[in-house]
């Protein structure tokens, strides 16, 4: 178990990305983060996040290809994943 | 391509937009009642009274007060730019537009010259706090991407547009006729439907289009100059109509034309390619606004092939219609049910009573409501078209119908704006009385 939960929303259209990554984070099991895949940066989540107790970390791979890792602030087995992905990148 | 990053932390309140989408619904039924009290008898001149009347009551009421609202939201969005004092500018311009587009209404209808004057100085204050603050906003932006360069052109156009319209309108208020009136009464509908609407339209879309039907960007050619080659060709156009040349004229006026039908092929081609197959009421908005800007370009080149065309008073009337009641008026629909949504969803996840009671952003205005106000609006262009070839027949069910479309955008809107207020004045107090908030 990567304790990762996958949320595609590249295909979705403002707010919906937001919406759903709000609504994943807020059923994030301990230990779990949440990768979230969008073709924009999700600059609009960042601070939603920040007042929600969430921290998190982006990576960009090519245009139209984000990644961003969230965990709970208080949830340091999570942060660890969330930090280490891709490495804890749970592969079919 | 990059997309341009989206600052939503600068955003003015909701109030600010809002107020002005609120409000243009209102204006088009009174551009409506206009056209119903005025009967068929004027649609035999483009230029007679009660059309003028409501073709400001449409450009300004409604027109313009949706794209300075929907400037005031962007601006600081999409440009990264803040506007200067977005709730006094945004309350100042829109109550003298507001105040000055009924004055000018007024003024155009009776021929009262105490109206147009009103008009003149609350419109000139309205042009004034508009756009010297989208003036700052466009100078301190620190990005000048393609839609920031859109939007100063758009703005630059607005500026010709009303300082033409201001001098016409002084030139009525003291008994009309002046010298280049009629030179001035050319240029002005041009510089405002191909300079501010147009402009400031195709910087939109190449934010909205992309990101609200994901669609991919814009083909970098076309995004980079476009607007430039549009406003340019004005300028050309313009001058060429001044010194009475009429080989610049044309070719500048099949450049524009070249360039609208360009913009709107190529819109509809990255339509054709959106992830999100199944087709909404924006999309179909979006449709319809883009066949009526081709259909408007094809009438413009048919009367440039066989001039006799053009001398018949549904001639000119069809053009405007297409322009404004078709293009215009579609794709600021197609917008608003994309942008007013968003607002009310963003503002109340910001806000710290909505947090908890988030609606899901399609249920702010449902599909089915915006459908309603879709086909009122198709049958509303159809019989206002059909009203500038047959006016005795098609006047009144014309004007009935655009009401109805405009009292569909009002109520639609309206419970948009509902929603928001009872989400907020729900939770208005932090902890909640257990006994009434279980």
């Amino acid at each position: 178990m990567t304790g990762e939960r996958l949320l595609d929303v590249s295909a979705l259209e403002p707010p919906e990305p937001l919406q759903r990554a709000l609504a994943a984070v807020a059923t994030l099991a301990p230990g779990e983060y949440l990768h979230m895949r969008h073709r924009r940066e999700p600059l609009p989540l960042y601070p939603l996040l920040q007042e929600r107790g969430y921290d998190h970390r982006t990576c960009r791979r090519g245009d139209g290809e984000y990644h961003v890792l969230i965990w709970r602030r208080d949830d340091p087995e999570a942060a660890a994943r969330g930090r280490a992905w891709p490495q804890t990148e749970h592969r079919p | 391509m990059t997309a341009a990053p989206l600052s939503l932390e600068q955003a003015p309140p909701i109030s600010v937009p809002l107020r002005f989408f609120l409000t243009a619904p209102a204006f088009g039924l009174l551009a409506a009642a206009v056209l119903l009290a005025g009967g068929p008898a004027p649609w035999g001149s483009r230029a007679s009274p009660v059309l003028l009347a409501a073709t400001h009551l449409l450009t300004l009421g409604v027109i313009t007060q949706v794209m300075m609202g929907a400037m005031l939201q962007l601006l600081p969005v999409v440009a990264g730019s803040p506007v200067p004092y977005a709730r006094a500018t945004g309350a100042a311009a829109h109550l003298l537009l507001a105040a000055g587009a009924l004055a000018l209404a007024a003024g155009l209808w009776g021929g009262d010259p105490s109206w147009m004057r009103a008009a003149v100085a609350l419109l000139a204050a309205a042009f004034a706090v508009f756009l010297a603050a989208a003036a700052v906003s466009l100078a301190r932006a620190p990005v000048a991407h393609r839609t920031v360069q859109a939007m100063r052109l758009a703005i630059l156009a607005l500026g010709v547009t009303a300082g033409l319209g201001l001098t016409l309108a002084i030139a009525r208020g003291r008994g009309g006729g002046a010298a280049g009136y009629a030179l001035l009464a050319a240029l002005h509908p041009a510089w405002g439907l191909l300079g501010w609407i147009a402009l400031l339209v195709v910087g939109v879309a190449y934010q909205v289009v992309p990101m609200f039907q994901i669609t991919p960007a814009y083909p970098p050619v076309l995004s980079r100059g476009l607007a430039p080659a549009l406003f340019a060709s004005l300028v050309f156009w313009s001058v060429a109509t001044a010194f009475g040349d009429p080989w610049v004229r044309l070719a500048a006026g099949l450049m524009l034309a070249l360039g609208l039908a360009g913009f709107a092929a190529a819109t509809l081609r990255l339509q054709a390619r959106r992830r999100r197959r199944l087709p909404d009421p924006s999309l179909q908005f979006w449709r319809l606004g883009l066949a009526a800007l081709l259909a408007a370009v094809a009438l413009w080149l048919a009367g440039q092939a066989r001039p006799a065309l053009t001398a018949a008073p549904a001639y000119g009337l069809a053009l405007g219609l297409l322009f404004l009641a078709g293009y215009a008026l579609s794709l600021i629909n197609a917008m608003l049910y994309k942008i007013v949504p968003f607002l009310v969803w963003l503002h109340l996840s910001a806000h710290p009573a909505g947090r908890g009671r988030l609606p899901n952003v399609k249920d702010v205005i449902p599909d089915r409501r915006a459908r309603v106000h879709l086909w009122l609006h198709r049958g509303a262009i159809a019989l206002l078209l059909a009203a500038a070839v047959r006016p005795r027949a098609f006047v009144y069910p014309a004007a009935a119908v655009f009401a109805a479309a405009n009292l569909a955008l009002g109520l639609n809107l309206l419970m948009a704006w509902g929603r928001y207020r009872r989400i907020i004045a729900g939770n208005a107090t932090p902890s909640p009385d257990p006994r009434t908030h279980p």
